[in-house]
């Protein structure tokens, strides 16, 4: 000691070794401090921890306790209501809200209010198969007017609108949604036509945009013949996808009996689906 | 075989690509098979050309089935030519039944009635369009192969895209012979023209992509999402701008691809607008002005320019309204009234 502060005054070495040794005690009093303060954080969360049990512990006894006088009313297990969590109650609304929405576009009309009038949507279907959907943008702020839209412009959406969209929105989107359901079948019925009975047709499908007017020849077979059937679907009636209007024609010098077997296909065709019709052909020569 | 009938064929097959000859010829499907394999398609264009042309001899070709090689070449490569949009009007509410047969025979009685050197050429396709060449004459001279007009029509629709070529002339007679055709009362050109006919058509037939407001759920994969990877040290100081860019711009453009038009056109007659006391112009006379956008595809760059930071979004109506008005050339003149605002003519 008396050589430190000997040190401590006079001579250059013994300050640096006094400086060293300041730091060295400083630092060791940092050490204890973190120390003691680590301890005491640790003991603050044990204490907190302690309080968590004890709530917990609480909580389950009060259970334990209704679960009790509940059995002693009522028969069976009472299921404690418990608090859904939130996150729970909200995936929930989600998914609820999702079905009622699927259950809307499902109908084929489905509807969204925009910020200045609302926004249809019309999904069209043929029997069972959901085909293509059409989108209409309304603005309904001053007079009901149709902003945009992805109608296929040969649906004559401007002549329905002019009939029915000021006085009756509902009658305006239920012909639209006719016209565009009975498109979309005859489209399908054409496609699955040429699709799975290409083998039976002879020559190019003669058809247009809106597909109401087909035009093909066919074979048919009778007693090991073959023999070329001409056929002229004429679809009047936009909202309908069966024929109004069919001629079935064969060749002059083909057999008199081939004569009821046209007659029996005009009525088909006027009756059933276009591939369906084909496949009760294939299964009634099969047979 | 007609000496211009086989220079005429010559030609056609010089412009096909080389590796599309082969194809180009089957779908034709006037030479044989046998014949096909016959030719060295790996010679240079000049011999496959020559040997078309021998085999074409062989079969005796006429101008009708060397006019159909070239609507096939045509409709392979529509973006050659330049395309403008027509539209019909008609007043009658009868339900159309369109007859493909009915519309060809009144289509070519009404032209050859005015014009009888004329060569009429059709060919349909699967999506309902009917593709018509024409081959141009005059009263006292044959059809020029090589003034060819194209038209393309779709069935039961009120457009036709018709690429005229030389001879402007001939297009009123064009024009009213369409018209009768396909059962319209009359035609009028609108301001709608691109060397993309895909794009045109779905321009008017609404078959881009716009984006409607729905509630049926798309799958978040269609959605352009930015990838969170990246460097952490980067910090994105403007992100929350970035977004609302990119939402103002699929508001506007919607998802998908853009329809490809080359430039937008807009002729200015508004008033030249100065300081007062500058007085640059002493006539009060519009100011004329045309400003002309081009790009190998203008719809695209214009969607990319606020993301790039090149404009601000949104962008001015005058170049968001393109694909929904249905035009690229336009007029803008001043608003009549009160408000001296910019008006655009329909």
């Amino acid at each position: 000691r008396g050589k430190m502060e000997e040190g401590k005054a006079y001579s250059p070495d013994g300050v640096f070794a006094h400086l060293e040794m300041l730091e060295a005690r400083a630092h060791e009093a940092a050490v204890k401090q973190e120390e003691t303060e680590q301890q005491e954080e640790k003991l603050a969360r044990l204490k907190a921890r302690v309080q968590e049990l004890r709530l917990q512990r609480d909580e389950l006894r009060a259970k334990v306790d209704l679960q009790q006088k509940g059995q002693l009313g009522k028969e069976g297990v009472v299921s404690d209501p418990a608090q859904p969590s939130a996150r729970a109650v909200l995936e929930w609304k989600i998914k609820s809200v999702k079905a009622m929405l699927q259950v809307f576009y499902l109908t084929g009309i489905s509807g969204k209010l925009t910020k200045r009038g609302v926004c249809f949507c019309i999904s069209t279907a043929y029997e069972g198969t959901y085909l293509d959907s059409y989108h209409l943008d309304l603005l309904t702020k001053a007079e009901v007017q149709i902003h945009r839209h992805s109608v296929p412009i040969f649906i004559p959406l401007e002549q329905i609108a002019k009939k029915y969209l000021q006085t009756d929105i509902r009658r305006f989107l239920s012909v639209l949604s006719d016209h565009l359901n009975a498109y979309a079948g005859r489209r399908y019925q054409a496609d699955q036509l040429q699709d799975r009975f290409s083998d039976r047709i002879e020559g190019t499908l003669q058809r247009n945009s809106l597909c109401n007017l087909l035009v093909f020849n066919y074979n048919v077979s009778s007693k090991s013949k073959t023999f070329p059937f001409n056929v002229r679907l004429l679809y009047g009636d936009l909202c309908c996808s069966l024929p109004t209007e069919v001629t079935v024609s064969c060749t002059p010098d083909a057999p008199a009996s081939l004569a009821e077997t046209a007659a029996a296909h005009s009525d088909l065709f006027r009756r059933v689906a276009l591939h369906k019709a084909f496949r009760s052909f294939s299964s009634a020569e099969e047979s | 075989m007609d000496v211009t009938v086989a220079e005429y064929i010559r030609r056609t097959v010089l412009k096909i690509p080389r590796d599309e000859i082969k194809t180009m010829l089957r779908k034709w499907g006037f030479l044989s098979e046998t014949q096909l394999q016959t030719i060295n398609f790996h010679q240079i264009k000049e011999n496959i050309s020559q040997d078309v042309v021998q085999l074409c001899e062989e079969n005796s070709a006429d101008i009708k089935q060397a006019a159909v090689l070239d609507i096939i070449y045509n409709h392979i490569y529509p973006n050659k030519r330049v395309w403008s949009v027509y539209q019909m009007n008609k007043t009658g509410e009868e339900t159309e039944f369109f007859d493909l047969t009915d519309f060809k025979k009144k289509f070519k009685r009404r032209l050859r009635s005015a014009l009888k050197n004329v060569t009429i050429n059709f060919r349909e396709y699967e999506d309902n369009a009917v593709w018509i060449r024409i081959a141009w004459g005059t009263p006292y001279t044959k059809p020029n192969q090589y003034k060819t007009s194209y038209v393309v029509y779709h069935s039961q629709t009120p457009y036709v895209f018709i690429s005229v070529s030389v001879l402007k002339s001939n297009l009123p007679l064009l024009c009213q012979a369409l018209v009768v055709a396909s059962n319209y009362h009359d035609i009028h050109e609108m301001e709608l023209r691109s060397h993309s006919l895909n794009s045109l058509k779905d321009i008017v037939f609404k078959r881009y992509s716009q984006n409607f407001q729905t509630y049926y759920p798309r799958p978040l994969q269609e959605r352009n999402v930015a990838p969170e990877n990246g460097d952490l040290r980067i910090i994105q100081e403007n992100r929350n701008e970035k977004e609302r860019i990119q939402r103002v711009n699929q508001e506007v453009f919607g998802d998908g691809p853009q329809p490809k038009l080359e430039f937008a056109q807009y002729k200015l007659e508004t008033m030249f607008k100065s300081d007062p006391k500058m007085d640059v112009l002493d006539e009060k006379e519009p100011f004329r002005c045309l400003v002309k956008f081009s790009s190998p595809h203008l719809l695209e760059s214009l969607k990319s320019l606020a993301p790039a930071g090149m404009a601000d979004a949104p962008l001015s109506p005058l170049l968001t309204c393109i694909p929904q008005k249905a035009r690229n050339y336009f007029k803008i003149r001043e608003k009549k009234g009160f408000f001296p605002e910019r008006f655009v003519s329909p």
